[in-house]
Formats: C-alpha cells, sequence, structure tokens
C-alpha cells in the first residue's frame, strides 16, 4: 500500500462533493423531520419491552393477537437474535395513563394460554428463592423437622442448579437439561413443577415521564457535546477553520441520522451514545488534518491556500484512512457479533466513521476556503480574489474573520508550538 | 510505567471487575416518592388535631376540611371564640401561615415546612426501602438519590431472579393501624356495604368509616370482599411495633407475631382492657386484613392473622418492621435482566472484542511491520490500563462498556499511527533513525492532544448524560482515551528508546 507522496488534487473535484454532501443531508433532515419514519424505543417513547423466549418459532400473530386482547395498545413484536433461539420482542405502551408497565398483564394473558391448564408450579418463571420455598415445602428429602429457615436452606443449592440451566439455556425444554439435582429432589419437581412454554428473558419499562426526561437529557447531551466541541475548536483554530469542523461533524451527524433511520433501526440510550461519540471521533479527524494546515501555512506563506488544503490532505492522507480503517474494523466487529443491543451502536459508528473520513476530506476543508475566499472577495477592491487573506495581514480586515495577528492561521495553541518547532 | 502497570494488573486481580446488570441479570428501577401523599397526611394530621382540640375546648359547630394538599379551612368559627382557636393555633399549628376571611379560617402549610417534610419523606423511603432490600438478603445492592433535593431513588439490584416479589416489597407503603371496630359489634365483617349503612340509617357518624377487606380461603386465595366500620381514631400503629416475625398460628397457619414498645403497649392495654369483647380491626395500607375479637387485654405483644400465604408472612414482616413508607412510591423506570440473556451479551461481547483486537493487530502489523509491535504492545498495555482503572475504581462493566473498549481498540491506535507517520515522514526527509523518532514524536503530539480532547469532551458529556449500561460506556472510553495518550506519548516512546539505545548506530528502521 503506497499511500505516501500522493498527490491527489482533493480540492479539483469539492463543487460536486459539496453538492453530494447537501443532497445527504437533506436526507437526513427529512428523515427526522418525517415523524413516521423515526422508530423511537421505549428509552424515548416510554413503554413496555420483553423478550421472551419459546420451545419453537413463534406466530407472530397469534402473539400480538393475544397481547392485544388484554387491552394494551400499539403492541409490535419482532423477531429477537438468531432464528433458533425462537426469541421474540414485545414492545408495547404501558398501561394507559399510568408510569406502571403492562409487562405483568402481558405475561398473565401469555399463560393464559400457552400454559393453560397446567397446573404446578413453572420452573421457567419462578425465582430461585421460590424454587426452594416450592421444594422446603414438598421436602423430598424430610429435614422439615430442623426448622423452616434450615429447611430452605437444604434446598437452596438444588434451586441454584435450576437457575445455572436457566441461565445456560434460557429456557428450559427438558428435565435433562438441569444437573447437580439429587434423584430425589429431581423426582419431587417432575411431579409437582413444570417446566412451562415460555421464559421471559428481560423485562423492561419506561414510563411516559421518564421517556419525557430520557428525551430531554439526550438532546440536551448531544447538543452541549456540539457546543463543547465549537468551543475548543473556537480556541484552538481561527473562524474559517472552525467553521469548517463544525460544518463537518454537524454533516457526518445528520447524515448517519439519515441512513440510521432509514435503515430502520430504533433510537434509545445507546443510540446516543454512538452519536456522541460519533461527534468526538468526527471532530477528532477534521482536526488532525486542520493542524497539518496550520504548519503548513506557517512553513510557506504566500502559497494559494487551495495548494496548502491539497498537500495537507494528502500529507494526512495515510493516517486519515489507516485510523478510519482500525475505527471501522472495530465498530464491524461490534455490527458483526455483538448482538442484538449494540446493533444499532455499531452501525453508527461504522457508518459514521465512514463518513467523517469522508468529510474531513470534502466537507471541512472546502468550507474553510469557501469562507476564505468569500470573504476575501468583499474585499475585492483591494485584493486579488481567491488568494487567501491569510496571506495579507497587515490589511484591515472584517472582525470576525481574522483577528490581526502576525500569524497567519494559527490560533493561541500555535504560538507557543511554533517555538518548540523551530529547535 | 512499569508501577502504573504493575499497580493495574495487581488491581485486577484483587478486586475483579464488577458486571453491571445488562451483564450480570438482575433489576433496575428509578423510583419516584410520592411527597404530595406526606404533605397530604400532615395536612390531615394537624387538621384533626385542630378539630380534637376544638372539641375539646368545647368550641362547637366547627367544621374542618382540607382543601388541598396543603391547605385546610375551617368554617363556621364563633366570633367569640376567636382567642380559643389562637391558642390552638399558636401551640400546635406552627408550621402554617392562616388568614380569616369572615367566620371562615384558612391554613396553608408554609413553604418551608413542606420542603422539610417533602425532604423527610423522601430520606425515610430511602431508609425504608433500603432495610427492606437489606433484609431480602441481595447481595451489593445500590439505593441512591438521584440528585440532591429530588424526589427519584434509583435502585440496583444485581441477580435478582424474581422481580415482581421486589417490586411489592419496595411499593407496600405497609401503613398499620389497628383501630375498633364499631359494627359489626363482635368483629368479622359484612359482604353488603349497605347493610352497614341501614345500621347507622343511611349516615355514618363523623368519627366512623367503612373500609373494605378481602376473605380468603383456606389456601389464602382471595375470595372476596367484605366491610367494617372502624372508627377514624387509631389505637396504634406501625410505628408502635418493636418487633414483628412470621410464625405458625394454632391451626398452622402462617400468622405475624409482633411485639409493641412500651409506650405502645400502654397504648394497646387501655384500647383493648376498655373494650373486650368488640372487634379489632388490623388495617394494613387502608384494608382490613381482619378483625379479631378482643378477648382480655393485651399489653405487649400480639398475632395479626388473615389466612396469609407463608411468602406474605415473611414479606409483612419484612416491611412491619422495616417501617412504613411515608408516601407511596410510582415506577418510573424497570429494567430486569435474565441471567440468561446477560451470558449471550457477555460472550457477544467478548467475541466481538476479540475479532476487533485481532484485525486492528493485523492491519497495524502490515502498515508498520517491526514498529508495529510497538503499537501492539501500546495497545495491550491500554487494555490491561482500563481493566486496571475499571476494577480499582469498583466501577461496573456494561455491554456498552464492552463497546466502547473495542472502539478504544480502534482509536486507541491513532495516536501510534500519528507518531509513526511522523517518523516516516521525517526519515523520507532523510533524517537519521533517532532525529527522526525524536522529531516524529515531538511533532506528532499536538495532533494526539487535539484529537483526543475531542472524544475526551464527547465522553464527558456522556457519562453526564447516562445512567447504568450508556454511563459505563462513557466511563471505559474515557478511560480509553486518557491511556491511550499516555501509552502512546509514554510507554511507546520508552519502547523506541530501548530499542535505539540497544545499538550503537541505527541504519534503519522498520516501520
Amino acid at each position: 500500500m503506497n499511500l505516501y507522496n500522493t498527490h491527489i488534487d482533493f480540492m479539483k473535484y469539492r463543487k460536486f462533493w459539496v453538492w453530494v454532501s447537501l443532497a445527504l443531508v437533506v436526507v437526513g433532515l427529512v428523515s427526522i423531520v418525517a415523524p413516521f419514519r423515526v422508530n423511537l424505543g421505549i428509552d424515548f417513547a416510554g413503554g413496555t419491552q420483553l423478550v421472551l423466549k419459546f420451545p419453537a418459532a413463534p406466530e407472530v400473530d397469534r402473539l400480538r393477537h393475544l397481547v392485544e386482547s388484554t387491552g394494551v395498545r400499539d403492541a409490535q413484536i419482532q423477531r429477537y437474535g438468531k432464528e433458533g433461539e425462537n426469541s421474540v420482542i414485545v414492545k408495547t405502551s404501558t398501561l394507559a395513563g399510568s408510569e406502571e408497565g403492562s409487562g405483568t398483564k402481558v405475561v398473565a394473558a401469555l399463560n393464559a394460554a400457552f400454559n393453560a391448564g397446567a397446573t404446578g408450579a413453572d420452573l421457567n418463571q419462578l425465582g430461585s428463592e421460590s424454587i426452594a420455598s416450592l421444594l422446603a415445602r414438598l421436602d423430598p428429602d424430610h429435614v422439615a423437622a430442623q426448622g423452616d429457615v434450615a429447611a430452605q436452606q437444604h434446598y437452596a443449592p438444588a434451586a441454584v442448579q435450576v437457575m445455572q440451566a436457566r441461565k445456560q439455556y434460557g429456557l428450559l425444554t427438558s428435565w435433562d437439561q438441569i444437573h447437580g439435582l439429587s434423584p430425589t429432589v429431581l423426582e419431587a419437581l417432575k411431579k409437582n413443577a413444570r417446566l412451562g412454554s415460555f421464559a421471559v428473558l428481560s423485562v423492561e419499562n419506561v414510563g411516559p415521564q421518564a421517556g419525557a426526561e430520557l428525551r430531554r437529557k439526550g438532546l440536551l447531551a448531544v447538543g452541549w457535546a456540539l457546543l463543547g466541541m465549537l468551543i475548543y475548536i473556537g480556541i484552538r483554530f481561527q473562524l474559517p477553520y472552525g467553521v469548517g469542523a463544525t460544518m463537518a461533524t454537524i454533516h457526518d451527524v445528520l447524515v448517519t441520522v439519515g441512513l440510521y433511520t432509514l435503515a430502520g433501526f430504533e433510537w434509545n440510550l445507546t443510540t446516543i451514545a454512538a452519536f456522541l461519540t460519533l461527534i468526538g471521533y468526527s471532530t477528532n479527524d477534521t482536526v488532525v488534518t486542520f493542524d497539518r494546515v496550520r504548519e503548513n501555512l506557517r512553513k510557506t506563506k504566500g502559497e494559494p491556500l487551495i495548494e496548502v488544503l491539497n498537500r495537507s490532505i494528502n500529507q494526512t492522507l495515510s493516517r486519515t484512512l489507516l485510523t478510519g480503517g482500525t475505527v471501522f474494523l472495530a465498530a464491524g466487529s461490534l455490527l458483526l457479533l455483538g448482538g442484538e443491543v449494540l446493533r444499532g451502536f455499531a452501525f453508527i459508528i461504522t457508518v459514521g466513521v465512514i463518513i467523517g473520513t469522508y468529510s474531513s476530506v470534502y466537507v471541512a476543508s472546502p468550507f474553510a476556503l469557501l469562507w476564505v475566499n468569500y470573504f476575501s472577495k468583499r474585499k475585492a477592491a483591494q485584493k486579488p480574489a481567491g488568494a487567501p487573506k491569510t496571506v495579507k495581514p497587515k490589511t484591515a480586515t472584517p472582525k470576525p474573520v481574522e483577528p490581526v495577528k502576525p500569524q497567519p492561521v494559527s490560533g493561541k495553541g500555535g504560538k507557543s508550538r511554533a517555538a518548540g518547532n523551530r529547535r | 510505567m512499569v508501577a502504573a502497570v504493575a499497580i493495574a494488573v495487581a488491581a485486577y486481580f484483587t478486586n475483579r471487575i464488577n458486571l453491571g446488570l445488562d451483564l450480570r441479570g438482575g433489576m433496575y428501577l428509578a423510583l419516584k416518592v410520592e411527597t404530595n401523599d406526606a404533605l397530604r397526611a400532615t395536612t390531615d394530621k394537624d387538621m384533626e388535631r385542630l378539630r380534637q382540640e376544638l372539641v375539646d375546648q368545647k368550641v362547637p359547630g366547627v367544621a374542618v376540611q382540607r382543601t388541598s394538599d396543603t391547605a385546610f379551612e375551617a368554617t363556621g368559627v364563633p366570633l367569640d371564640k376567636g382567642d380559643v382557636v389562637g391558642q390552638i393555633r399558636d401551640k400546635f399549628l406552627s408550621g402554617w401561615d392562616w388568614k380569616t376571611d369572615g367566620d371562615r379560617l384558612v391554613f396553608t402549610m408554609q413553604e418551608r415546612s413542606a420542603a422539610d417534610i417533602r425532604e423527610q419523606a423522601v430520606e425515610q423511603a430511602l431508609r425504608t426501602i433500603r432495610n427492606r432490600i437489606d433484609e431480602f438478603g441481595v447481595g451489593e445492592t445500590q439505593i441512591q438519590r438521584q440528585g440532591l433535593s429530588s424526589d427519584r431513588l434509583l435502585v440496583q439490584l444485581p441477580g435478582v431472579d424474581d422481580p415482581e416479589r421486589v417490586k411489592r416489597l419496595i411499593k407496600n407503603t405497609a401503613f398499620l393501624e389497628f383501630r375498633l371496630v364499631d359494627f359489626p359489634p363482635n368483629g368479622g365483617g359484612l359482604s353488603n356495604k349497605d347493610e352497614i349503612l341501614q345500621h347507622y340509617g343511611g349516615k355514618l357518624p363523623a368519627n366512623i368509616e367503612v373500609l373494605p377487606g378481602d376473605t380468603r380461603d383456606r389456601e389464602g386465595r382471595v375470595t372476596g370482599e367484605m366491610y367494617y366500620a372502624v372508627e377514624k381514631r387509631r389505637v396504634i400503629t406501625g410505628r408502635d411495633l418493636k418487633d414483628a416475625r412470621p410464625g405458625v398460628g394454632q391451626f398452622n397457619d402462617p400468622v405475624v407475631n409482633f411485639t409493641l414498645t412500651f409506650e405502645g403497649g400502654k397504648l394497646f392495654g387501655d384500647a383493648t382492657g376498655a373494650n373486650v369483647g368488640k372487634g379489632l380491626a388490623i388495617i394494613l395500607d387502608g384494608r382490613v386484613v381482619s378483625a379479631p375479637r378482643i378477648n382480655s387485654r393485651i399489653t405487649d405483644s400480639g398475632v395479626i392473622e388473615g389466612r396469609f400465604t407463608r411468602k406474605e408472612v415473611e414479606d409483612l414482616s419484612t416491611v412491619l418492621h422495616s417501617g412504613a413508607l411515608p408516601a407511596g412510591i410510582t415506577y418510573l423506570e424497570e429494567r430486569t435482566v435474565g441471567p440468561s440473556l446477560g451470558a449471550d451479551s457477555i460472550r457477544q461481547g467478548l467475541q466481538a472484542g476479540g475479532l476487533g483486537a485481532l484485525l486492528v493487530i493485523i492491519a497495524i502489523m502490515v502498515m508498520y511491520r517491526g514498529s508495529g509491535i510497538n503499537a501492539v504492545l501500546a495497545l495491550v498495555i491500554n487494555l490491561v490500563l482500563i481493566f486496571g482503572a475499571l476494577a480499582s475504581a469498583g466501577a461496573a462493566l456494561t455491554l456498552p462498556g464492552i463497546a466502547g473498549i473495542v472502539l478504544t481498540i480502534g482509536i486507541a491506535v491513532d495516536a501510534n499511527v500519528l507518531v509513526f507517520e511522523r517518523i516516516k515522514e521525517e526519515l523520507r526527509a532523510g533524517r537519521t533513525v533517532k532525529a527522526a523518532v525524536d522529531s516524529g514524536f515531538q511533532r506528532a503530539l499536538p495532533s494526539i492532544l487535539d484529537a483526543n480532547i475531542c472524544t475526551l469532551i464527547a465522553a464527558a458529556f456522556l457519562f453526564q448524560f447516562g445512567t447504568g449500561p450508556v454511563r459505563g460506556f462513557a466511563v471505559t472510553l474515557f478511560i480509553g482515551i486518557i491511556g491511550t495518550i499516555f501509552t502512546a506519548v509514554f510507554v511507546s516512546r520508552w519502547m523506541f528508546d530501548l530499542v535505539l539505545s540497544r545499538r550503537e548506530r541505527v541504519e534503519t528502521l522498520s516501520i
């Protein structure tokens, strides 16, 4: 791989790519504005979510019918995990007009349908303490004489064995799956308990109040993080570059939001985590290129900015691609193997890295260039257009563009470093 | 440097990593203490006080009623009894603002006392719930207030596998009262509410109210409802209990045995002694549990029976001696993860992490050959640091946290890449190896800092935003970045120096 001494004229096609970026951003915006496309998870919308496991692939329609027959609205049922796992995720609203979840109600309805007429305790649903109490009552080892507490303790290890089996299989379908029970205990359980025909792997409930609060906090976190970046960039770089970097970051977020929404992923807490990470990564990527631009501008005064940008991008190209590549590999592994919970998160990072790498080249730099050129043209009477104004520090310039400083583009941080570099 | 690594490794092995609820299974609850309940209770209590005092001071014809959670009014106060009312007010109603409006006297709770009551309610709820959960015997629980003056509590219970029972246990207000039954005269209830009303000629006296209770069969299953007319005055409440334990009744049925405090025993003794033959209603959270006949004077201990199941008796004893909740509880958020999902998540996280690390290492070795070893070593040290920091800080590793570590593997390489690219450039510019390494590190430093500070800012905001799993992610990301800077700037440099100082003249560098 020869990524060195490349002389690609990145800036040549900048106009084309700026339009591509704009189009992608518009897609992103439309996807958020059109509310029916955004799949808000229970974290933000409020609601109850259960993961259920069955011995065979369940009929989704029957399940939905069952759930809705309890009066719970808006049931959504999807397969969860791999095909052979026979698991589904059931999303419903919370109980009408309350913060309370509908999980108990749904489980009751499922019990009525799938475990109808069955008697005895369901080992797929009891907690370990209840299993121990059950055994203490059945008392196959005849320890009741030692008292309640002792009996409970005597049978606790057996209960743990049952829970271990449940941890391993998720749903117990055969007595052979439970190991380490004494024959008498196993016999007592077989006679008085049963292995019900579904298991509840997880229950999550977020009330409307908490949902609204998480929504607010999530938006605030993203907003504050963007602002934080802006301030940091503002301190480190002069305005045109700050604008470029910010544009690139906002671009990355919006485009990724669009793709994420279009791919139908659910918005939840980890989504926010992923976007905050993306904001950090995307800025980081741009900043490294701009660091080089600053350095080059200092070295070669008088060269047109477009050349400097091109050269800087080429010089940092190998780093940009390699770092992008390693992050892509890491995030891609998560996307591939990380499982259901992390899929959306991994998607954002994987896609975001590609977009972020692209935007460092084709959004950040063109924007900086555009900004510099635009303000130079406004002063075209005094200066030839197109040349970066930074090479003419003595002219009076509009305030926001260029604080009058001897050093061309570097911000405060640059000065001390310049001294260091001369060593 | 070596010391830092050694500490990290030691911390890792001695302390072990704490797994978050999403990985080990367990329960997370965010609940709200309905502090308005406590305000209302105080308002009721003070209002009753006023009513009682007015009766005692022989001021007739005053009607008292609550108008909101923090206000009540007395109407029909005779104008010539103003000073009597004033005395009662000064003596018993200090936390109240009041104004007169004709014959109406309006009391409003002062802001400060309302705030105090709310604060106390939340603190007491926190203590009570902590007691209950401690007794329930779940290890490594975390119960805390969300923020300083909020009415939210966060409860984390790792390893809980019977969530419904825990939820009931926490939420149970467990307000226990003993009151005398006015009708039917010998305790026992009536299945028909109207019969009771008829007995009083259609209108209940001011000091009597009708409360419901369940009827149960031998197995403890609820079969129907009964009604009791009971006095509003309480003989004793749960606060007068010294202890409560599960026990067995005369028919071998589960009961709760209780003992009373000295003062409670005196009150109870007086009331039972004076009312032998009458019914005594045992009321829990506004429902009559049972209403046995008083056979003799009872002073210091007693039995609560009510055809309970054994589990109910255990839970009831627990809530009784952990104390009553001062206000209702609403569950705002609940997340329960079973152990099998947690085990799956760990497996998937580890697989994804392994693959990611492998791919990244291959990529580095291909790009940087000999020097790649350096970067890989730095990466490994970084990972050890992350785990060490997690273990020694006692922070929980969550599934998003694992994702954070995997991501850190990808991002951490960046710092090395920045340095190596610089060194390569310097070499191409014709510098000697040593000079190239020197200036490579020096010139890459600002970029390394710039780049990582950006991610740090994001991680900091994330930490502030997140709870539970997401916070775990922010923590690993944060530690990972700090580790990145440390390993890239110091460790990697040190390794270069180590290799280069071994040889007198270095002509080539595998990079």
